[in-house]
């Protein structure tokens, strides 16, 4: 006796499979990624009750079985991005915390290297030269400001810079600049 | 007169059969062949992203898809500016598309490629019956392949995505 086939659950495995493509195409575009797994879902599905249909019946299910893979594939794609993206938000919750304490860092290290720095301007201008010495080291500060004022200097919690300027032309100046934390 | 009228509706009535006839022909076929259905079917999708790169403009930037990767993240993906590459190349200002996806070309030319490929299948489907199941092997493989020389980009943005926040 020949088995009869019929063709119950076809329709649904051509229904399947397109929406199983489409959402393989979409699941691997980033932008888009994420909302596949809604076409995804409906394409497990329809797979899944042409496949139901088609074993009652002993219809082909080729077309079915490569749907539901298609979209089983797609579905784990576009998962992935979004846990991949839920990932990145998680981190990026902590990113204010984390660009708080790099800015902290960086003030501390920027602090410590002003207060022995030694920096040196040279400005040449139609013959004229220029030259400008400053010299951030606390200890020297704190004695060019005792030798200048003639007044001890309290340390406390103030940092204290000294910018000296000397000019080749006989010119010398002296800018005290005290700069309170 | 009765008579050559009468005639004019025989005529007019075997057409209209013939004409159903076929239609109904038309519908067994495709019924009959799932192959053809799918290859009408994304011939259609591929119809409308390109009516859709056409339809919307780059000027006015009035594209209802957002990049939702962007919008949870807050940083650009690697597709991101796709549709102002399609809509750019759709009216061919190819070097202005390069700027907006510089991987937007190719995945256009998937596109075409496939548009190509299914209308010329379908013909050959219909055509040569005898090697219809070599044809869909054929037609599986080779597209498969397209498919991932145009997205490998994308791909690999995926894999290493993952990859990074697994470890």
């Amino acid at each position: 006796m020949e088995e009869v086939k019929n063709n119950s659950g076809q329709n649904l495995g051509i229904a399947a499979l397109i929406t199983a493509v489409i959402t393989f195409v979409l699941a691997v575009i980033p932008c888009v990624g994420l909302i596949a797994i809604i076409p995804g879902i409906i394409a497990i599905v329809l797979a899944s009750v042409g496949l139901s249909q088609a074993s009652r019946s002993n219809s082909p299910r080729g077309v079915l079985i490569a749907g539901l893979i298609i979209a089983i594939i797609a579905s784990m794609i576009s998962f992935s991005q979004i846990f991949v993206a839920g990932k990145i938000v998680k981190k990026a919750d902590n990113w204010p915390n984390n660009i708080h304490n790099i800015i902290n860092d960086v003030q501390d290290n920027v602090t410590k290297e002003i207060e022995d720095a030694h920096v040196s301007i040279k400005v040449e201008s139609n013959g004229e030269k220029v030259e400008i010495n400053t010299n951030a080291n606390k200890k020297d500060q704190e004695k060019t400001l005792e030798n200048l004022e003639g007044v001890n200097i309290q340390k406390h919690d103030t940092i204290q810079k000294h910018d000296s300027i000397q000019k080749h032309d006989s010119i010398q100046k002296h800018v005290i600049v005290r700069k309170k934390k | 007169m009765i008579v050559s009228r009468s005639m004019i509706v025989f005529k007019n009535m075997l057409l209209s059969e013939r004409k159903n006839n076929t239609a109904q022909n038309l519908k067994v076929k495709l019924r009959n062949e799932p192959y053809l259905i799918i290859n009408i079917f994304f011939a259609g999708v591929i119809l409308v992203i390109f009516a859709y790169s056409g339809i919307f403009s780059p000027e006015k930037d009035n594209y209802p898809v957002v990049c939702i990767h962007e919008k949870l993240t807050g940083q650009p993906c690697v597709s991101c500016g796709l549709s102002h590459s399609f809509s750019l190349i759709v009216r061919g200002r190819v070097e202005e598309a390069y700027h907006w996806n510089s991987y937007g070309m190719r995945i256009f030319l998937f596109f075409v490629a496939q548009l190509v490929l299914r209308v010329a299948f379908s013909i050959f489907y219909l055509k040569y019956p005898d090697t219809r199941k070599q044809l869909i092997i054929v037609d599986c493989i080779g597209s498969g392949i397209i498919f991932f020389v145009a997205f490998w980009p994308f791909i690999v943005s995926i894999i290493t995505g993952v990859l990074s926040t697994v470890s």
